[in-house]
């Protein structure tokens, strides 16, 4: 495509043509109009390059004086195989397709140099095929190492931030049998009811308390026990509840974080005996008490700001993937990696300095048991801020995709969990007081497992590893 | 080599960067002092509250002559304190910072429930005006 200026002078294309005059920006010739011209560069700069129907756009090279373009559609009578731009102000001599056809007749230098440039042209072509497929075999390559990394990254960070937090935690919670502390089965603990011969405490927080709880039970929250105990054992003098009457402790979930921790305190503080429900049937006790309940009390809706505003936006994703060439597009992709990177990291955020609260919400889901509760709630925010800046960044993004999809295939199980059941708590997803457990929030998430498998099957624009960062307009 | 150090730099300075943010909430100035409370536990059996400017706070009972240790922060003109174990408390503050109303349900609400509300007072001379 290209020659020096005095083979030109030898290919006597002076003898041809017009000169034509091209002001900066304007396209000479359009991919996939059909031949008419062949051109020769006289003076200026202009730009060749290729452009998909998804708008991605390939700059191939750059022409100056003595440089010509066009020959290829010329010679093979197809469409244009590029666009020229001009990027200043061009003159050019511009040659028909019977002009060029007869200085090629009676120039066989010219016709030789054209052969020569068209298979140079190849060879360049294999070589750019060659070095793209590669790329993109590197981009597409998903490998275990990819959530070694990730998940490997998160537990790391998790564990030494914890080492170092001021509000650490116990990596594990141990829910073994509490020393001192009696175990009954359900049917002695009915009966104790029955004679009137316990107290009943209720450990949870006090909005599963007041949603339903053993007639006349009393509610010591373990999370507010040290602030809460003084009024609780002023209480219970002011009603003259006997010294030798024993305290029997419920209300453990599948983790029995709250019923068993309230016993061991209260063994460490009281000098009353305390009761426990057994393994056996401790998840039993709204069957075999009678109950006072109070369904139905809304959880309040903590204003969340800016990230509020933030989740919604993965709602629109079902509009967008209606649309088949923006479903397939990377640029939907890089917008998909943003938008829940953004989200993933300030839920993470907001979760990190203090695990304790999380692990609190972890265990009103009543999904995970007691040794688990802890580690879960110091991994998972480090899983959500990795996974959310190699969103960002563009580092392996189709593992980091799968991560954020799986998050959310979870979050939107114990949602559903939650609503089914009716359990009065707070997400528990972003800030600490969280947002009521609703349809609409099982909608976001559900919007953000969308962008998810879209980055994951899509993803090929602004990432920053496997082969480099890739620009809208790619030098190649 | 030096690409591959450069993204990693990149990541590390975005984590720090986003834990100092995290970290960080509104001033604690304002609000820092002592606090007794007034409403359900006044009298003998009233609660002293501390509010120290580095976050730290005492829940005192001096009745008893206990002290309990949690920490605090300031979001949204609320301030939060968090006890060991992982609850919250909110308490909005009224009549420009003179007054806090605890919520001890553990929730958060638009406004201090009443019948799990404890309003503290600011003790004079103590703290920030």
């Amino acid at each position: 495509m290209t020659q020096s200026d005095s083979q030109i002078d030898k290919l006597k294309l002076e003898q041809v043509g017009k000169e034509v005059t091209i002001p900066s920006g304007v396209r000479v010739v359009k991919q996939g109009d059909p031949p008419v011209h062949f051109y020769v560069v006289v003076s200026g700069k202009l730009k060749v390059y290729r452009e998909t129907d998804d708008g991605i756009r390939t700059d191939l090279t750059e022409l100056g004086p003595g440089d010509y373009f066009g020959e290829v559609a010329l010679v093979t009578g197809k469409p244009r195989t590029a666009s020229v731009e001009a990027l200043e102000e061009s003159e050019l001599l511009e040659i028909t397709k019977e002009e060029f056809d007869s200085v090629l007749d009676q120039n066989p230098k010219l016709a030789r140099q054209i052969i020569y440039s068209l298979s140079q042209w190849l060879v360049d072509g294999d070589q750019r095929l060659e070095k793209e497929t590669v790329h993109q075999v590197k981009m597409r390559q998903i490998s275990w190492f990819d959530y070694l990394l990730i998940g490997g990254l998160s537990i790391v960070l998790a564990l030494v931030f914890n080492l170092y937090n001021d509000n650490s935690i116990p990596l594990v919670y141990s829910a073994g049998p509490v020393p001192g502390v009696e175990t009954i089965s359900l049917q002695e603990a009915v009966q104790l009811y029955r004679q009137d011969q316990a107290v009943f405490v209720d450990a949870r927080k006090s909005n599963f308390y007041e949603q339903a709880h053993i007639k006349g039970a009393m509610n010591l929250p373990v999370v507010f026990f040290d602030l809460q105990y003084p009024m609780f054992e002023f209480m219970l003098q002011q009603q003259q509840v006997p010294k030798e009457l024993p305290l029997v402790v419920y209300g453990g979930n599948i983790s029995r974080r709250f019923d068993k921790e309230l016993a061991k305190l209260l063994e460490e503080k009281s000098d009353r005996k305390i009761m426990i429900l057994d393994d056996a049937d401790y998840r039993a006790w709204k069957q075999a008490f009678p109950l006072e309940e109070h369904p139905g009390k809304e959880v309040s809706a903590m204003p969340l700001g800016i990230s509020g505003y933030i989740e919604w936006i993965p709602v629109g994703i079902f509009l967008l993937i209606l649309i088949p060439p923006v479903r397939r597009s990377p640029y939907l992709s890089a917008a998909c990696r943003l938008i829940l990177g953004i989200i993933f990291v300030d839920f993470a955020l907001s979760k990190i300095m203090r695990p304790a609260v999380f692990a609190n919400n972890v265990v009103d889901y009543m999904m995970m048991p007691s040794w688990a509760v802890n580690l879960w709630a110091l991994v998972l925010p480090w899983g959500e801020l990795v996974a959310g800046l190699f969103l960002i960044l563009g580092i392996r993004t189709r593992a980091s995709a799968s991560v954020i999809g799986a998050m959310n295939i979870i979050f939107i199980v114990g949602l559903v969990k939650v609503i089914m059941q009716g359990l009065p708590i707070t997400c528990g997803c972003v800030g600490e007081a969280g947002e009521p457990v609703t349809w609409w929030k099982v909608l976001k998430n559900t919007g953000m497992l969308v962008m998810a498998l879209q980055v994951f099957f899509y993803d090929r624009l602004f990432v920053l590893d496997r082969g480099g960062f890739i620009w809208r307009e790619r030098k190649i | 080599m030096t690409k591959r150090i450069l993204i990693w730099t990149l990541l590390l300075g975005l984590v720090w960067g986003g834990l100092l943010v995290a970290g960080c909430g509104e001033s604690r100035e304002p609000y820092a002092g002592t606090y007794r409370s007034m409403e359900p536990y006044a009298g003998e059996g009233h609660v002293e509250l501390e509010l120290k400017d580095n976050g730290e706070a005492d829940w005192k009972l001096p009745e008893s002559g206990k002290t309990i240790k949690f920490k605090w922060r300031v979001e949204n003109d609320r301030l939060w304190f968090y006890t060991k174990d992982g609850g919250i408390i909110h308490a909005i503050p009224s009549d420009g910072g003179q007054k806090l109303n605890a919520d001890l349900t553990g929730q958060w609400h638009p406004s201090c429930p009443k019948d799990k509300c404890i309003i503290f007072e600011r003790v004079p001379g103590k703290g920030p005006p």
